[in-house]
C-alpha cells in the first residue's frame, strides 16, 4: 500500500479536482476522470496505485458539489408546462440556498450511514446477501424497469371531455415514456454490440450517449427556456424536522445501497423503489433523500471495489479504475473509508461556500451564457473520447433525451440506452435482436 | 398501501415456488407478471377506470389554459358568463371608465377555529372601474388586500390603460350582471354550492358523482383547498389555502379571509364516511360519489372517495379470474410451469387486497357474491410509512429466505428458521408499533365519526329552532 502522506496528497487532489468541475452543469465526474485517462494516462500523471484514492476524492466531490448544478443552473422557465424538480421550484422561490443545505444536511447523513455500515455492516452482510441474491439481478431489473412503466403517473388525463380524450391525454405520456426507453435502448445495443465507435474507446464509448440524454438535454433545456435569473436568499436557514430528515435519510439511504450494490440499477430507480418503501412526501424530505442517495450511491458503489471479500465492480469509475489498479488489502479499505470521510468535510465546505458566492451573485450572468459554453465543452468531449461518429450518438441521444421533456416523462427512461442492451444479453438475446435491427 | 409495496408482494409470492426460482436462476423471467398481476388493481383503475368513470358534475374552479397548461386561463370578456361564476380567470383590455375609488366597510362570514360562522366587519380601500376587451364590457373591482395587490402592480389606474387582470368572476345580485372581482384564487363558493347541489339530487336521484379540478398555477405549484362535510350542521364548507408545491410545502399565505370560505347549506341528511376533511392541491383533483342509503333506518346520503377505486378490480373474485388468465395463456405458450405461475399471480393480486384491508377504505371481497365494501382494518393510512416500510421489508426478506433455501448449496448456511427471524425482525417491529398505533388511531376515527354519522343533531335543532 502506499504510504500515508501519499493517499492523503492523491486524495486531496482527487477532491480539488472534482470540486473544481462538479457544479458545471452537464458535466459528470465520470466522464471528466474518462477523459483524463484518456488523454494523460494513469502512471506517467499519479501512480496507479493512488488512482484509488484520486477517484475516492474526485466522487465524494462530485456526489456533494453537483448540488450546486442541479439547483442552480437547471433553472426553469416559469411558464415551463413540464413539472418541476422540487430544487428548480426552490430556485423560482428565491430559496436556492436552502435547497443546496438541504441536499448537505442528506450528503452528511449519507456519508455517516456509509461510513457506518462501510466499517460494521458491509463486510459481514453484504457479501452473504450478495451471493443468495445476485443470481437473481435480471429478475429485479426487469421488476422495475416494469414498474416504471406501469406507475408512470398520468399527469394530464383528467381534463379531457370525454373519456377516450381522458384516456388519450394519459396515455399519451405513458406511450412516450416507453417510446423513449426503447429508442435509448435501441441506440444503447448499436453503440455496445456494433463498431459504430471505434473498439480504441473501451470504457468510454458509452460517454457521449449519457452526456446527450442527461448532459447536453438539459444544457439545451436552459438554452431554449428563458428561465429568470431570480434573486436569491442568503440565510443560512432550513425549513424541514427531524422527522422528515430520519426518514428521508433512511429511504435514500435504502435506495441508494440498492442502487450501489446491484448492478445496472441506477440512484434514480433506487431512489423510486425507496421513496414507495418509506412513502416519502414533501420538497424538504425528497431532497435530503437525494442527498443520501446520491452519496451512497456513487461513493457506496465505489467502495465495494475496495472490499476485500466481496470486491464489486459498481460504476463507470470503478470499472476504469479497476483497469488500471484494483485494491487488494483490509488496510487499503480502511484507508478508503478515511479519505471519504476527509474528503466530505471539504468537499462540504466547498459546496456550502460555493453556493453563498453563487447565491449572491446569481443574477450576474444568465445561466444561458453557461450553457452554450458547456454545450460547445460537451461536444469536445465527445470528440477526443470516441471521435466524430461519437459526435453523431451525442446528437442522436441528446434529441432522444429532449423527447422524455417533451412528453413530461421521466427523464430515467433514458436508462433504457443501458438497461435494454444489457437484459438483452444477460438472456442470451444479443444474436436475435443484431439480426432482426439488420446489424449482424 | 404505495404501489411499490403491492408489486414487491408480487414479486416475493413468486419465490415461493421452486420450479419459478430455478427458471429464474435459468434466465426465464416470468415469474415478473405475479408482481405485475399484484399491482394490477390499481394500473386498471388509475390507468383505465379512472378516465371512463361518470362525471354528474365537473367542478374546475380555475380551468387551464390550454397551452400552458396552468391557471389562470386568459379569457375574452364576452365569453363569461353566469355558468363562469366564481371560476378563477385573467382578462385583459382597456380601462373604459372608473366608476369609484374610495374606502368603506366590508362585511363577511368566516370560519373561526371552532368551525363556527362569524360576522366579520373590516375598512378597505377599492376601485371599481369597467373593462373593455372589444368583445365586451365587465365591471371590474379590487377590494381590502387584493385593492393592496392592484395598486402595487398597477400603480394609479387611468382611463384608457391597457391591463392585465386575474380574478374570479361573479354575479352583481342587484343589477344582475357580470363583475370580475380581483383575486389570486377562485372563490370556494361555486365549489361548496355544486357539492350541496350534488348531495341533495343524489338523495332524490339516488346517486351523483362529483369531479373536483385542482388549481395548478405557473411554476408547476398548486392553490391547495379543503371540502368540509358537515353533517350534523348539514352544510358543505370549503376553505381555499396557501399556495403549495407538489411536496406540500406552503409557500404563500391562505387568501384573505372575506373569500377563503365558501358554505351551503343542504336540505337532506347526510352522512360522512371518512372522517377527514377532502384536500386537493397537486396531482389531480378527486372525485366523490354521493349515494342514497339506509343508516340507522333513515335514509341518508353517503359519500364515496374515488368511486372508481377499490371496486371489481380490488376483490379476490378478480385474484381468481387473474389466475385463470395466465394460466390459460402461459398454457397455450407452452411454458411448462404455467400452473405455479398461475398460482403466484392470484396470490400477488390477493395479497393486494389484503394489503389495502388494513388500511380504512376497504373493498368489496367477493362480487357477485357479496355487494358492499367491507371496511378495512384501520391498521394505518394508506400513505403510512411504517406499514409500507413494514409489509415491503417483509417481502424482501421472503425473497432473500426463499433464494437462499431453493439454492444448492445454501449461500447463507444457517437454518430456515434463523435466518428468517434474522430477516423479519424490522417487519415485526414496525407492525408491533402500527398496531399499538392503531388502537388510538381507530379511537380517534371512532370518535369522529360519531360526529360524522351524527343525523339526529341536526333533528335536534330544527325542533327546537336552533336553525
Amino acid at each position: 500500500m502506499l504510504p500515508l502522506s501519499n493517499i492523503l496528497i492523491w486524495s486531496l487532489a482527487g477532491v480539488l479536482f472534482g470540486a473544481a468541475i462538479s457544479w458545471i452543469p452537464g458535466f459528470h465526474i465520470f466522464n471528466i476522470m474518462a477523459l483524463l485517462v484518456a488523454v494523460f494516462g494513469v502512471g506517467e500523471l499519479i501512480p496507479v496505485q493512488a488512482f484509488p484514492f484520486f477517484a475516492v476524492g474526485a466522487i465524494v466531490a462530485y456526489a456533494y458539489v453537483s448540488a450546486i448544478s442541479s439547483v442552480y443552473f437547471s433553472v426553469a422557465d416559469e411558464s415551463a408546462v413540464f413539472l418541476l424538480f422540487p430544487t428548480q421550484r426552490y430556485l423560482l422561490l428565491g430559496r436556492g440556498h436552502e435547497a443546496v443545505l438541504l441536499y448537505l444536511i442528506g450528503a452528511v447523513a449519507g456519508t455517516l450511514v456509509l461510513v457506518l455500515g462501510a466499517l460494521f455492516i458491509f463486510p459481514k452482510v453484504l457479501p452473504p446477501i450478495y451471493q443468495a441474491t445476485s443470481p437473481y439481478i435480471t429478475y429485479f431489473l426487469v421488476a422495475i424497469v416494469l414498474f416504471m412503466f406501469m406507475s408512470e403517473w398520468p399527469k394530464e388525463g383528467d381534463r379531457g371531455k370525454t373519456p377516450l380524450q381522458r384516456l388519450w391525454l394519459a396515455w399519451r405520456q405513458i406511450l412516450g415514456g416507453i417510446l423513449v426507453f426503447f429508442l435509448s435502448g435501441i441506440l444503447g445495443f448499436a453503440v455496445m454490440n456494433t463498431n459504430l465507435l471505434p473498439t480504441t474507446s473501451a470504457y468510454t464509448r458509452l460517454t457521449p450517449m449519457f452526456i446527450g440524454f442527461f448532459g447536453m438535454s438539459w444544457v439545451l433545456l436552459n438554452i431554449l427556456s428563458n428561465p429568470p435569473m431570480l434573486p436569491q436568499k442568503l440565510d443560512d436557514k432550513v425549513e424541514s424536522s427531524v422527522y422528515n430528515t430520519l426518514k428521508a435519510t433512511f429511504g435514500g439511504a435504502l435506495g441508494g445501497t440498492i442502487a450501489a450494490v446491484y448492478p445496472i440499477i441506477t440512484g434514480g430507480m433506487g431512489a423510486l423503489v425507496a421513496g414507495h418503501i418509506t412513502s416519502q412526501r414533501g420538497d424538504d424530505a425528497f431532497i435530503i433523500s437525494q442527498g443520501v442517495n446520491r452519496v451512497i450511491y456513487y461513493v457506496g458503489a465505489f467502495t465495494l471495489l475496495f472490499l476485500p471479500n466481496l470486491r464489486l465492480t459498481r460504476g463507470a469509475a470503478a470499472w476504469l479504475v479497476s483497469s488500471v489498479y484494483t485494491p487488494k488489502s483490509y488496510a487499503e479499505y480502511l484507508a478508503a473509508i478515511g479519505v471519504i470521510l476527509l474528503s466530505a468535510g471539504i468537499s462540504f465546505l466547498f459546496t456550502y461556500y460555493l453556493s453563498k458566492l453563487i447565491a449572491r451573485s446569481f443574477t450576474v450572468v444568465h445561466i444561458r451564457k453557461l450553457s452554450y459554453i458547456v454545450a460547445v465543452v460537451l461536444v469536445v468531449i465527445s470528440y477526443v473520447l470516441t471521435g466524430p461518429m461519437g459526435v453523431v450518438v451525442l446528437f442522436v441521444s441528446t434529441a432522444i433525451g429532449m423527447m422524455a421533456a417533451a412528453f413530461n416523462t421521466r427523464r430515467s427512461y433514458c436508462l433504457g440506452g443501458l438497461v435494454l442492451p444489457v437484459l438483452i444479453s444477460m438472456t442470451g438475446h444479443t444474436g436475435e435482436v443484431m439480426h432482426l435491427l439488420g446489424l449482424g | 398501501m404505495r404501489g411499490f409495496t403491492h408489486y414487491i408482494s408480487g414479486l416475493a409470492a413468486a419465490t415461493f415456488f421452486p420450479s419459478l426460482v430455478a427458471d429464474l436462476r435459468m434466465g426465464i423471467l416470468l415469474p415478473v407478471i405475479a408482481a405485475a398481476a399484484a399491482y394490477f388493481p390499481d394500473f386498471m383503475d388509475f390507468k383505465f377506470g379512472k378516465f371512463f368513470a361518470r362525471r354528474d358534475y365537473e367542478i374546475d374552479p380555475a380551468p387551464w389554459d390550454e397551452k400552458k397548461h396552468y391557471a389562470p386561463k386568459l379569457v375574452k370578456i364576452g365569453e363569461l358568463g353566469e355558468k363562469n361564476r366564481y371560476q378563477f380567470f385573467a382578462i385583459e383590455g382597456k380601462v373604459e371608465e372608473i366608476l369609484t375609488r374610495g374606502s368603506g366597510t366590508v362585511t363577511y362570514t368566516i370560519l373561526n377555529e371552532k368551525g363556527e360562522q362569524e360576522t366579520v366587519e373590516e375598512e378597505y380601500n377599492s376601485i371599481v372601474f369597467v373593462l373593455n376587451d372589444g368583445t365586451g364590457k365587465i365591471t371590474v373591482e379590487a377590494v381590502g388586500d387584493d385593492y393592496k395587490f392592484f395598486e402595487e402592480e398597477f400603480g394609479q389606474i387611468e382611463e384608457g390603460k391597457e391591463i392585465l387582470v386575474f380574478g374570479y368572476v361573479d354575479v352583481d345580485e342587484v343589477e344582475g350582471g357580470l363583475r370580475f372581482v380581483v383575486s389570486d384564487a377562485p372563490h370556494p363558493q361555486g365549489i361548496a354550492d355544486t357539492i350541496a347541489r350534488a348531495i341533495e339530487e343524489a338523495y332524490r336521484e339516488g346517486e351523483r358523482i362529483v369531479k373536483i379540478h385542482n388549481i395548478r398555477l405557473p411554476g408547476d405549484v398548486y392553490r391547495q383547498f379543503f371540502v368540509h362535510l358537515d353533517p350534523p350542521k348539514r352544510e358543505v364548507r370549503v376553505e381555499m389555502g396557501p399556495i403549495v408545491t407538489p411536496g406540500g410545502v406552503a409557500i404563500t399565505d391562505k387568501p384573505p379571509e372575506y373569500r377563503r370560505y365558501g358554505i351551503a347549506k343542504v336540505n337532506v341528511p347526510f352522512i360522512k364516511t371518512y372522517p377527514k376533511p377532502t384536500r386537493i392541491d397537486s396531482f389531480s383533483g378527486p372525485e366523490i360519489a354521493f349515494r342514497r342509503a339506509e343508516f340507522k333506518g333513515k335514509t341518508v346520503v353517503k359519500d364515496r372517495f374515488l368511486p372508481w377505486h377499490h371496486g371489481f378490480s380490488h376483490s379476490l373474485t378478480m385474484g381468481v379470474i387473474i389466475g385463470a388468465f395466465v394460466y390459460a395463456i402461459f398454457k397455450l405458450l407452452g411454458y411448462s410451469h404455467a400452473g405455479d405461475l398461475a398460482l403466484a399471480s392470484m396470490i400477488g393480486q390477493w395479497l393486494h387486497v389484503f394489503e389495502d384491508q388494513l388500511g380504512f377504505m376497504g373493498s368489496n371481497l367477493f362480487p357477485p357474491i357479496t355487494k358492499d365494501v367491507i371496511p378495512g382494518f384501520k391498521l394505518g393510512e394508506s400513505g403510512s410509512g411504517l406499514t409500507n416500510f413494514s409489509t415491503a421489508w417483509l417481502m424482501i426478506a421472503f425473497m432473500i429466505w426463499n433464494f437462499n433455501r431453493f439454492t444448492d448449496p445454501r449461500p447463507i448456511p444457517i437454518s430456515d428458521v434463523k435466518l428468517l427471524l434474522l430477516l423479519i425482525w424490522p417487519s415485526i417491529i414496525g407492525f408491533g408499533i402500527a398496531i399499538v398505533r392503531s388502537f388510538k388511531l381507530r379511537k380517534e376515527i371512532a370518535e369522529l365519526m360519531d360526529y360524522y354519522t351524527n343525523i339526529e343533531a341536526f333533528e335536534e335543532l330544527e325542533e327546537v329552532g336552533g336553525i
